[in-house]
């Protein structure tokens, strides 16, 4: 009864934000538009009612890649489900390319599911038919003439690049093999939009690259709008325009990957991000560190670089205009999309006048800087003669 | 051993082949449908009807323990209906028929079942129909396990064929009991015996071989 009375109002609310757009938008309209979407399963066998997901507002734009990233049981796969119709909402309403969906029944869905692949952490191939017949098979479903077909999935292997796997079965595949299949086979009916779920979750790291780069082209080539789940912060890093951060069945935050991931707001996403953008000090340095400064110590610092400064040549900056060495003890430079980011660990002197105008001058050049303590100077390195380098090298 | 004999035992051979493959094929014809429906509609699956489910599983398991010579017996009128007498081979295969289908039907079902369902979410995503899901996808897919799931109810049918030769059915199980037993010539049973064991035997080896030949998982790149 409540449900009910709460399902009308949201329904009610969510038509309302999606009239709201103006007419002249429409070109522009979200390929993917979720409003205010809810799902509950409903309590039966003795299980208690399941909120999967609350209020989630999800905007996928035109050939963007999207991605939501969240730990396993964040209602991920429930979220990818709604927009190929394979869940209802409880509540919100769904639209693609500005068409409402929400009320479609499932021969309605049937239809509107050949304008949308779909590809899977395990692949899910047939495996009574070979590589060819696998992606002929929405095809079939599709009703496409035998020669039609013929055309169509011989340019796919091509697309996948595997032609010479044109007889293979699923199992004389290897796994990135079988998802190269599999994402012919979504591609097949020619969609607009492709949902990937954890498509690369069960590839190693090199597989995994190279599907991600396959995903991109075909999103870049054919304008195929993808929204992606994933737990692999390397995953949005790699090829997404824009990343949802969901915990809980709740979109906690969202935003383009850049800013998102070099300035994460909810402790969440930091945790996520913390393996791909962050640098930590070296154990033995973090073991000798103080808290306060002491005679001939160094300072401590950890220098995040993004957005317009991360190309500054800030190290010989600070070197030549202050005079001061600066060490490095450890970083990483890295970029997402064309932007570079990264983050260092410096060693700088630690005497208030020097370290003063160390903080004064990265201010300057606006970089975020974090004070972790002081160490000591580290021993002069031991002299070595360019005699015994070379018998090293050698 | 007089050519009459070999004569009687080639007839009998023949007879319970005749029992076994009319029997295995329409046991096939509406056990596999059965067998399918029973795997797709409980609650939430393609062809939702929890309570005609139920209901069958029921009918299939009625029929699947009672014994067979009791249920030969015991669906005489019937027998009578559909092949217009209940003594001879083509009687015969009427109740050998009521025994394959539920038999034939579980086989299917457990097939079908352990075909992973995210072939079916592949399917439904690709805009399938349920019928579609079911002759695409599950049947195919299924099919290795039910391959082997026919021999086994095939060699089944061997011995239960055996069983009506003692209620007037013809074949090998007849052969056997009037020559072998109460004519005492042993080594006509003797020969009945080796004339089953070969049967069975080539029904296994085939089946075992088509099974291996669908199965198209265990290949190796």
């Amino acid at each position: 009864m409540t449900a009910a009375v709460a399902l009308s109002s949201a329904s009610l609310d969510g038509a309302t934000k999606l009239a709201s757009v103006p007419q002249d938008a429409r070109r522009e309209e979200a390929a993917i538009t979720l409003a205010g979407v809810g799902k509950t399963y409903a309590a039966r066998d003795g299980a208690a009612e399941v909120s999967a997901l609350h209020d989630i507002h999800l905007a996928v734009p035109r050939g963007r890649i999207l991605g939501v990233i969240g730990p396993s049981g964040a209602g991920k796969s429930t979220l990818i489900r709604l927009v190929n119709g394979l869940e209802r909402p409880t509540r919100g309403r769904i639209a693609l390319f500005g068409r409402d969906v929400t009320a479609l029944d499932e021969s309605g869905w049937r239809r509107e599911r050949r304008r949308i692949g779909m590809i899977f952490q395990h692949f899910n191939l047939l495996s009574s038919r070979t590589a060819f017949d696998n992606i002929a098979l929405p095809l079939e479903i599709a009703g496409v003439s035998r020669g039609e077909i013929e055309t169509r999935v011989t340019k796919l292997l091509e697309l996948v690049g595997l032609t010479d796997k044109r007889l293979r079965y699923p199992a004389e595949l290897s796994g990135g093999q079988k998802q190269r299949v599999g994402i012919a086979r979504a591609l097949a009916t020619e969609p607009a939009i492709l949902l990937c779920d954890e498509a690369t979750s069960a590839l190693d790291p090199d597989t995994t690259r190279s599907i991600l780069q396959l995903l991109k082209r075909i999103n870049r080539e054919l304008g195929v709008t993808i929204l992606l789940i994933t737990h692999e912060i390397p995953v949005i890093k790699e090829i997404c325009d824009e990343v949802a951060v969901i915990e809980d069945g709740r979109i906690i935050e969202a935003g383009p990957v850049f800013d998102v991931l070099t300035r994460p707001a909810h402790a969440t996403t930091a945790r996520f991000v913390e393996g791909v953008t962050s640098v930590e000090l070296p154990a033995h340095l973090r073991a000798a560190l103080r808290s306060e400064p002491f005679p001939a110590s160094l300072a401590v610092l950890r220098i995040g670089f993004a957005g317009p400064h991360a190309a500054t040549p800030v190290i010989s900056r600070l070197s030549t205009t202050l005079g001061l060495d600066i060490n490095i003890l450890a970083g990483r430079i890295d970029a997402i999309g064309e932007q570079p980011f990264g983050s260092l660990i410096v060693a700088a002197p630690g005497d208030i006048a020097s370290l003063g105008a160390t903080l004064a001058a990265l201010h300057v050049l606006g970089l975020r800087v974090e004070q972790l303590g002081f160490i000591a100077a580290p021993p002069a390195m031991p002299a070595r003669s360019p005699c015994e380098e070379v018998s090293d090298v050698a | 051993m007089s050519p009459e004999l070999i004569r009687i035992i080639i007839e009998a051979t023949i007879d319970t082949l005749h029992m076994v493959l009319v029997a295995g094929g329409l046991g096939t014809l509406f056990g596999l449908p059965l067998g399918v429906f029973l795997a797709t509609s409980k609650r939430d699956e393609l062809f939702p009807a929890p309570a005609l489910n139920t209901v069958l599983g029921v009918v299939v398991n009625i029929t699947r323990s009672t014994p067979f010579i009791i249920l030969v017996v015991a669906i005489v009128p019937f027998t009578r209906l559909i092949a217009g007498t209940s003594i001879g081979t083509a009687a015969a295969i009427v109740p050998l028929t009521v025994a394959a289908t539920p038999f034939i039907a579980r086989i299917v079902e457990g097939a079908i079942r352990e075909v992973d369902q995210g072939l079916v979410e592949a399917a439904r995503a690709m805009g399938a129909t349920p019928l579609q899901i079911v002759r695409k996808v599950l049947v195919p897919e299924a099919l290795p396990a039910i391959v082997l799931g026919l021999t086994l109810a095939a060699v089944s049918l061997l011995g239960f064929s055996a069983m009506v030769g003692a209620v007037g059915g013809g074949g090998l199980g007849d052969l056997g009991i009037r020559y072998g037993y109460q004519r005492f010539m042993p080594e006509v049973m003797a020969i009945v015996v080796a004339v089953l064991v070969i049967l069975v035997q080539s029904v296994q080896t085939f089946g075992d071989a088509l099974a291996r030949r669908l199965n198209k998982r265990l290949r190796h790149a």
